[in-house]
């Protein structure tokens, strides 16, 4: 092996590319992975709340030594209107107990905790280097450039993320729809450890997600969200980019208003504000992969891939990344065996994609994009929720009329047919 | 506090050797300076404060300041001063630390504050502290720079001796070649009373020529925070506000596209009145100002500059 | 020519964090090599492409130079080898204690004909050890220095001062402290990044360079954040005319 090719060159240090990197360097295969930041993680940002079983799998019993946050137990979904708000809470117990679901994460450390253990295996990484270009040799792409320097490998990993310049830059994809993108801000707000467990009602390390529709993203596509970090709480908002531009809001308003609801405010009361990031997320699911995901000598991974699924319940990447960084390292040292790197050989990847959770899941997933476009979930839905509590509730001397018919008032006061809500619903339950 | 009874001090620039003679009657009873000139110029010393002179010698061709090292060096170990202060020029950093090497000790650098108890201040972590140290020397060697004393005057009917003492010629190793001066930037924002400091908040250099002219209007001077001055290079180093040493403490300090990191604000926070001017109404300077405004820069600061000048 | 570059690890001072009581917090601090040393380093790296020879890089302190990535990110900056001083005593070393230490280290390295400072360290700025450093080793030292070229067993720099520039002839072995002027450090390559681990690395305690007894020359009493002076806080949002007549009022008053 001449000092410059490699096994492998993994572009990019995020969930998808240090789970190849480990799971690679501790099968002995040579992998180098560049990342542009100072450190792995110092360009990330998630809400976040990771699904981490498939992090046990690569790492059993990470939580032990791994910055995670709080285990989540309890998933909040509220429906808000401008002042009022309804929500319904769910707590497991069975959450709370080892190997755990999920995790809230804060990136920086966490990425850099995983950075640690590639390189603890064996990978060997480069920090603070943008990867530009790859090198092709007619179809099979040979290396990486960065600045005026060219580094060879067996095979290229693509693990650049939302908006993948080298996997558009290597041809396996066109631009981004502007559909399937969206804009997600965030705040990291310090609150004391006491605080957050009584706000919320939790105990040691339990945690909470909320997931915010209505007028938490002032009724343009997309939602919010809040999580409960050991010190501190995460909170943003994600929206969707092509309503985003047609509303022409600004995502920092969105998130200041947000701060201020009155479901909001009391929870972060006297909160330091200690970060605000914005960063780009995935929003078309199934829709968006690009129907190659090999070609010879290149792989691609994680967000680069498209690998992301908003239920609007639910919102996942990191163990889909991390789940296709491992689906991805299989492959390749299975083709390595073989001394064999051309793109039918790599195809291995998509075969173990389609045979684990990460596809299946995308699968079962493809419509909710599509259904999450229908306006009515962010500027009627949550609205509808709250009047007809607000009907039911309110007790001002005026006759009071059965649910049937206070249900049918507030339909019509939002001018929603029983049918659309018959049919959202059908269709509803069938994509999320 | 008792005085210290004997305090020595030297420089290589004669202005700066006057002003810090004069004020190191603050901290000792007898103030001595160490000279390189002739009578003329100890004349000179003595009226700006000198009690006594050790004239050295003169700087003739041959002879680099740093020559004069080994007479100084012996000097301080045959006449033991509590305290020998050094101009904090180069020249003067250099001087005092091979003297401290030689003595085994170290140099109390940059020193902005002499305190009665025998410990001194001086900046650190770019700005954002003060440290107060103490040296354990039997005599204590400290760097001070122009403007720690405060304004001092010229008493013509002042009194000293004069002493002439041998040159010790020093077995240099460095010979100077060649002199040249400098295209000097005199730029003196100790002494400004109105600074307009511009930041990261300007998007290209260009820009700054709005801040120029707002400076000009008020007659204020340009200061700078450390990016702009270390990183991007629009203005010259001497206009960076937060580095230690450099005593500023202006009537009037405005800061345009400024964040208010502690550095920098601790270069500045001395100043009598603060406005900011910052987009970022989360920015630090803020909770540090009596007047400010939460805009675009590029928008209020053209509209500020109509206004001056049409009120004026 | 054996060169040895001088290096320090401080913290990232964008890092510190000023508690109640206005002492600072460091702990959080991400840990850098000193943005004096980096030209230093660079420096040294240009007089061994010119004159031919090998650099050394050096540093003293603490055990946070053994942290693997900033050795890492010294060596990707070409050193052939790193040579360090570990002892906690040294954590909070006066210059005096630092430019012994370096001294001694020197001396066991041996053969070294040109030493390359920074011109001060980026946290504390005492801008000493070098002056200290070059008379402890009895050779020619000086400060100040923006340019270096190599002529034999002599180098000739330019040395900027207030008002002039002198040039000068340095007679070898000598410790240069130079300033950020001098060269612009590069930026690793991936390649220089990747050949850093491989390089050697040797490590000594104190009594290894004969340095048991290395006592403080001052006493740091405290160090804290100044105190803020009480502001009016008078603070207006826009860029309405309405907004900057307000300032306008205020500033004409304090122009008084």
């Amino acid at each position: 092996m001449s000092a410059d090719k490699y096994e492998v060159i993994i572009i990019g240090g995020g969930p998808s590319g240090l789970a190849a990197a480990y799971k690679l360097a501790q099968a002995g295969v040579e992998v180098v992975l560049v990342e542009r930041g100072d450190y792995c993680g110092s360009k990330n940002l998630s809400g976040g709340v990771f699904y981490t079983r498939v992090l046990d799998q690569l790492i059993p019993g990470f939580w032990e030594e791994a910055p995670v946050e709080r285990y989540i137990t309890n998933y909040v979904t509220a429906l808000m209107d401008k002042e009022d708000y309804f929500n319904l809470e769910y707590k497991g117990q069975a959450l709370s107990k080892a190997p755990y679901n999920a995790f809230s994460v804060l990136r920086a450390k966490f990425d850099r905790w995983l950075a640690e253990k590639a390189e603890e295996a064996g990978a060997m990484l480069v920090n603070g280097i943008k990867v530009e270009k790859v090198l092709k040799e007619g179809n099979k792409i040979t290396g990486i450039v960065a600045g005026d320097e060219e580094m060879m490998a067996d095979v290229v990993i693509a693990a650049d993320g939302i908006n993948s310049f080298i996997a558009q830059e290597a041809g396996l994809r066109g631009p981004i729809k502007l559909e399937h993108l969206a804009v997600g801000a965030k705040a990291l707000i310090e609150l004391p450890r006491e605080k957050i467990e009584e706000r919320f009602r939790l105990t040691g390390n339990e945690g909470t997600a909320y997931a915010m529709l209505g007028e938490a993203s002032h009724g343009v596509a997309g939602g919010a969200f809040l999580y409960t970090n050991i010190d501190s709480l995460s909170i943003g908002v994600v929206l969707r980019l092509d309503d985003l531009v047609k509303s022409g809001v600004k995502p920092a308003e969105v998130l200041d208003d947000l701060l201020e609801h009155p479901m909001i405010a009391p929870l972060v009361k006297d909160g330091k504000m200690v970060e605000y990031g914005a960063h780009l997320t995935a929003e078309g699911g199934l829709h968006m992969i690009p129907s190659q995901l090999v070609a010879d000598g290149f792989i691609m991974v994680g967000d680069a891939a498209g690998f992301t699924i908003n239920s609007g319940l639910v919102i996942r990447g990191m163990d889909l990344a991390v789940g296709s960084g491992m689906a991805a390292a299989e492959a390749i040292i299975e083709a390595k065996e073989k001394n064999d790197f051309s793109a039918s050989a790599l195809s291995a990847y998509k075969r173990r994609l389609d045979e684990s959770f990460v596809m299946k899941d995308l699968k079962t997933y493809a419509k909710a994009p599509i259904f999450m476009e229908n306006d009515r979930l962010y500027k009627s839905y949550p609205k509808l929720a709250n009047d007809l509590f607000g009907k039911v509730y309110n007790h001002d001397l005026t006759p009071k009329k059965h649910l049937l018919k206070t249900a049918l008032d507030a339909l019509k006061e939002n001018k929603i047919s029983i049918f659309d809500l018959a049919l959202d619903g059908f269709k509803g339950v069938r994509a999320l | 506090m008792s005085l210290m009874k004997n305090v020595w001090v030297f420089s290589d620039k004669q202005d700066i050797l006057a002003e810090i003679c004069a004020g190191a009657h603050q901290l000792g009873e007898r103030v001595t300076a160490l000279l390189i000139g002739n009578q003329s110029t100890a004349d000179e010393v003595i009226k700006a404060g000198a009690d006594h002179v050790y004239l050295m010698g003169e700087l003739d061709g041959s002879r680099m300041v740093e020559d004069f090292l080994p007479t100084i060096e012996k000097l301080v170990e045959d006449h033991k001063p509590e305290l020998i202060i050094f101009g904090n020029t180069k020249r003067g950093k250099l001087m005092a630390g091979r003297l401290a090497a030689k003595r085994g000790t170290s140099v109390l650098a940059d020193v902005i504050e002499f305190a009665e108890d025998g410990t001194c201040k001086r900046r650190v972590y770019g700005g954002a502290a003060i440290s107060t140290i103490k040296s354990n020397a039997e005599v204590a060697i400290a760097t001070v720079g122009s403007g720690v004393f405060g304004p001092q005057s010229l008493d013509e009917s002042r009194q000293g001796t004069t002493e002439k003492v041998e040159f010790i010629p020093a077995d240099s190793k460095i010979k100077c070649l060649e002199r040249r001066a400098k295209g000097s930037v005199t730029v003196n924002l100790t002494a400004a009373k109105r600074v307009v400091a511009v930041g990261r908040g300007f998007a290209e250099k260009e820009d700054l020529k709005m801040a120029e002219e707002l400076a000009e209007l008020i007659g204020a001077e340009i200061a700078c925070t450390r990016p702009i001055a270390e990183g991007l290079d629009w203005l010259p180093r001497e206009r960076y506000v937060g580095v230690s040493g450099v005593m500023f403490k202006p009537d009037l300090y405005i800061a345009l596209g400024i964040s208010g990191q502690i550095q920098h604000m601790v270069g500045c926070n001395q100043s009598k009145t603060i406005i900011a001017i910052n987009k970022d109404k989360a920015a630090p300077i803020f909770k540090q100002v009596d007047y400010g405004i939460v805009g675009d820069l590029y928008k209020v600061l053209p509209t500020l500059i109509e206004k001056l000048k049409a009120g004026k | 020519m054996n060169v040895i570059t001088c290096y320090k690890i401080v913290p990232d001072d964008q890092d510190i964090i000023v508690h109640e009581d206005r002492t600072l917090g460091l702990e959080k601090a991400e840990l850098e090599i000193g943005q004096y040393d980096l030209p230093a380093i660079e420096a040294g790296m240009k007089v061994v492409a010119d004159a031919g020879g090998k650099v050394s890089a050096l540093s003293v302190g603490s055990k946070h130079l053994e942290n693997t990535k900033l050795k890492k990110a010294v060596l990707s900056r070409g050193p052939d080898d790193l040579y360090l001083v570990v002892d906690d005593s040294l954590a909070d070393a006066d210059t005096h204690q630092t430019a012994r230490t370096l001294a001694a280290a020197i001396k066991k390295i041996g053969n070294a004909d040109l030493i390359i400072c920074g011109e001060g360290s980026s946290d504390l700025y005492a801008q000493q050890v070098g002056a200290q450093l070059g008379e402890l080793l009895g050779m020619a030292t000086i400060n100040a220095v923006s340019k270096i070229t190599v002529e034999g067993d002599k180098v000739i720099v330019e040395r900027t001062l207030e008002d002039e520039v002198e040039v000068l002839e340095v007679s070898l072995p000598a410790v240069i402290s130079v300033t950020t002027d001098i060269i612009q450090p590069r930026i690793p390559s991936m390649k220089e990044v990747l050949s850093a681990g491989k390089k050697p690395v040797t490590q000594w305690n104190l009594a290894d360079i004969g340095l048991a007894d290395n006592p403080k020359t001052m006493e740091t009493i405290n160090t804290l954040a100044p105190e803020l002076a009480e502001r009016k806080l008078i603070i207006n949002e826009g860029d309405s005319e309405e907004v900057v007549d307000q300032l306008l009022a205020n500033l004409r008053q304090e122009l008084q």
